[in-house]
């Protein structure tokens, strides 16, 4: 495959959906995208913007493209980090950041691959089933050594020992990066100290595989189903994620291939339950004025917005400000779509503006549910070399409720060197 | 029946243009049926909630006809776009609906009552509606050009495409008004007062028939075939959008119809502060 091969645009067509072939002639043209992307604000080109993607969309697919509005299309598709902003405020309703999905795996699917390092991390998780190139054997470790360590309540059950009503399921990244080994520590210790009898896969618990579907790859419903049908097999009331990403693919991708997706809750959805049940056993304040930052996958793209404020409002001792973009307007830290992938600078310049945006609030800290845009937002506080804290919103409720598995005690434990304090 | 001429009789080209309007909806036809056999070429939708129905409806009801989300946005470009959207819709109502009438009177099956209906006692019906709404097309439009040309918001499209239709659509009321304010010039102030904005600008009486003829008739081809252009315009034009939201507004509706953030968010609260 190579990405300057002639473009058929009946291929493209086939592979997209009559809504999205609808909407690729409904763009009134009124430049609402324009002023909201976060991405356009970093680098103004029209390309960049949905009204000049759907363009573009559309001319390739009347064979009536030429070879510079080829080229910027080709670049602007991953210039993007899907985060939904256009389709909020799309007066004609276009559904952009599935159509920008769709249009990947329909380019790909007509020989036009990914940029590089998208296609170098796309096969990464195929071979390895994670993108970190870590054995399977090593997913499950954190577990392991946690309870070891002290750091949990009792070891936690296995699937292949017991299957219980609640599943959670970590997720790649808390799973192996280093530096969000402690969401998944932070996770299982809530859960445990709210006394909820829950079970893990351990070392069998598959890749979500949302990146295939974020990066267009044309294998994600295969392997979805894959998936699913291991999840579904498992007959459980609810499954647990603490990852925005995986919330997205477990529920939001899977919904139209698994009807009973809406079994799954992110751990904020699921705190929050524990909250109205009074089984969160808050001991210490947490005195720090904060401020919340949606992600783009929960907030935007799934309706989750008032679960995580109330989790986190109900922290002893917090003092709570809101940005002034919040909810369907707040402003994406650059972490999604690949974006990140295929051009680091542009999410360092718009985690750079959220955090700008937190200072403009003055609050010591901003807190978030995922941690991705934890790590995201912490390349913004580099970038400008802020002042402000970033927090997993696991963290905030760990320094009231069991400040001994805040991240820093985990990180010593494990003998991690800790780049960045969360 | 009013017992008084309401209409002046000067030459129009009604074979070609009729032949012009035929061959113009058969080519709109037949663009419009490749376009939806192919928009609905593609996959499927997701399930559709039968028991939300009222509230689709609501929605889509609410974001086509009054254009709700462009509210959230701007005032001003709410009301120009609502001048623009009834002022067409209601003119595009009046020539069918006049058009039907006189075919029924050509036709014979009126009952007798087409002319009266066209040039007796709904003719002021006619005349202010039609003046109405082609005052808040104009006035839309005329908004619409001063943002675009003078105001120049950076979220502009440069697209020339844009520029010709709003300026044909300039083109084609200003010459609709024009023709109007000549022709009631011809006739007794009584009635042509009913076109109350012509009115303000007909030169009464000042004209005979014989001046004013030549001139009412190139100006009757040059709108009238300029309105058949604008039915082949349509489909390569940004008023395909006018086809193309209600659809794509309807499927919003059925697949995200509980998304209380997305519909109705006041973006104004955000704006300029992000
Ligand atoms: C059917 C539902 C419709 C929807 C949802 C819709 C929506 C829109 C939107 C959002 C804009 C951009 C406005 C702005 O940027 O301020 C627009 C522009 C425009 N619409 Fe519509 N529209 C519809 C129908 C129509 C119809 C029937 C007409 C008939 C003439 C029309 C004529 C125009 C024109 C001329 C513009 C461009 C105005 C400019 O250049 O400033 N629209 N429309
Ligand atoms: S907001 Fe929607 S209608 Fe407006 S220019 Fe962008 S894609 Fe087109
Ligand atoms: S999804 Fe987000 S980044 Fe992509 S074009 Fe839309 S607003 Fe810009």
């Amino acid at each position: 495959m190579a990405r300057g091969q002639k473009i058929q645009g009946k291929r493209v067509a086939k592979k997209l959906t009559w809504r999205q072939l609808l909407e690729l002639d409904g763009c009134a043209r009124c430049g609402e995208c324009m002023v909201w992307c976060p991405v356009y604000e970093q680098d103004k080109r029209e390309c960049i913007t949905a009204r000049g993607k759907l363009r573009s969309l559309r001319n390739i697919i009347r064979d009536s493209i030429g070879q510079q509005e080829r080229e910027e299309f080709l670049e602007s598709l991953y210039e993007c980090s899907a985060c939904g902003q256009c389709h909020v405020v799309c007066p004609i309703r276009i559904d952009t950041p599935e159509l920008w999905e769709q249009a990947r795996e329909a380019l790909v699917s007509s020989g036009i691959p990914q940029p590089d390092g998208q296609v170098k991390q796309l096969q990464t998780i195929k071979a390895f089933d994670n993108s970190f190139s870590k054995p399977k054997s090593e997913r499950g470790l954190w577990s392991e050594r946690a309870y070891q360590k002290g750091l949990l309540l009792k070891p936690l059950t296995l699937w292949t020992e017991r299957i219980t009503p609640v599943l959670y399921f970590a997720g790649c990244t808390a799973s192996f990066d280093e530096q969000m080994q402690s969401v998944a520590v932070q996770s299982a210790r809530l859960l445990q100290e709210a006394g909820v009898d829950f079970f893990i896969l351990g070392n069998d618990e598959p890749c979500c595989a949302s990146k295939l579907r974020r990066m267009g790859d044309p294998s994600f419903q295969e392997e979805a189903l894959k998936r699913i049908e291991l999840i579904a097999g498992l007959k459980v009331e609810t499954v647990v994620v603490s990852c925005a990403g995986c919330y997205k693919g477990l529920y939001a991708d899977y919904r139209s291939l698994w009807p009973k997706a809406q079994k799954v809750l992110h751990l904020t959805q699921f705190l929050d339950r524990l909250l109205t049940e009074k089984r969160l056993p808050f001991k210490y304040d947490v005195n720090k004025s904060v401020t919340y930052h949606d992600p783009c996958h929960l907030g935007r793209h799934n309706n989750v917005y008032d679960e995580p404020r109330r989790v986190l409002q109900s922290v002893p001792g917090i003092e709570f400000i809101e940005m002034p973009r919040h909810r369907a307007f707040s402003y994406c830290c650059g972490m999604g779509g690949g974006l990140k992938v295929a051009n680091p600078e542009i999410q360092h310049k718009m985690a750079a503006t959220r955090i700008r945006e937190a200072e403009s609030v003055g609050v010591d800290a901003i807190v978030t549910p995922c941690q991705t845009c934890v790590l995201g937002l912490q390349y913004g506080v580099k970038e400008i070399s802020s002042k402000i804290e970033v927090y997993h919103l696991n963290e905030i409720m760990v320094r009231s409720i069991c400040p001994d598995v805040c991240h820093n005690n985990i990180m010593q434990a494990f003998g991690y060197v800790n780049k960045e304090a969360l | 029946m009013l017992d008084i001429q309401t209409s002046v009789s000067y030459y129009k080209p009604w074979t070609l243009f009729w032949l012009s309007v035929l061959f113009a909806h058969v080519y709109l036809d037949v663009i419009l049926y490749k376009r939806f056999k192919y928009w609905f070429s593609g996959m499927r939708l997701k399930s559709f909630n039968k028991d939300k129905i009222g509230l689709i409806v609501r929605i889509w009801l609410q974001e086509v006809f009054f254009q709700r989300h462009l509210l959230g946005f701007s005032k001003l470009r709410w009301i120009v776009h609502l001048l623009i959207f009834w002022g067409f819709i209601a003119l595009a109502f009046l020539s069918i609906s006049t058009f039907l009438v006189w075919a029924a009177g050509l036709l014979n099956i009126d009952g007798g009552r087409s002319k009266d209906i066209l040039y007796g006692s709904g003719y002021r019906v006619i005349k202010i509606w039609g003046n109405a709404f082609g005052l808040a097309l104009l006035f839309g439009l005329i908004i619409a050009c001063y943002r675009r040309f003078i105001v120049k918001p950076p979220q502009q499209s440069q697209e020339q495409m844009d520029i010709v239709l709003l300026l044909f659509l300039l083109w084609l009321t200003v010459s609709g008004f024009a023709i109007e304010v000549l022709r009631i010039s011809l006739i007794n102030p009584a009635i042509a007062k009913y076109s109350f904005v012509s009115y303000i600008f007909a030169p009464m009486g000042r004209y005979t028939f014989e001046q004013l003829s030549p001139v009412l008739t190139a100006l009757w081809i040059l709108h009238s075939f300029s309105g058949v252009l604008l039915l082949v315009y349509v489909p390569h034009s940004k008023l395909m959008h006018s086809i193309v939201a209600p659809l794509v507004i309807a499927v919003n509706a059925v697949e995200d119809h509980d998304r209380r953030d997305i519909y109705w968010p006041e973006a104004r609260r955000y704006r300029g502060k992000g």
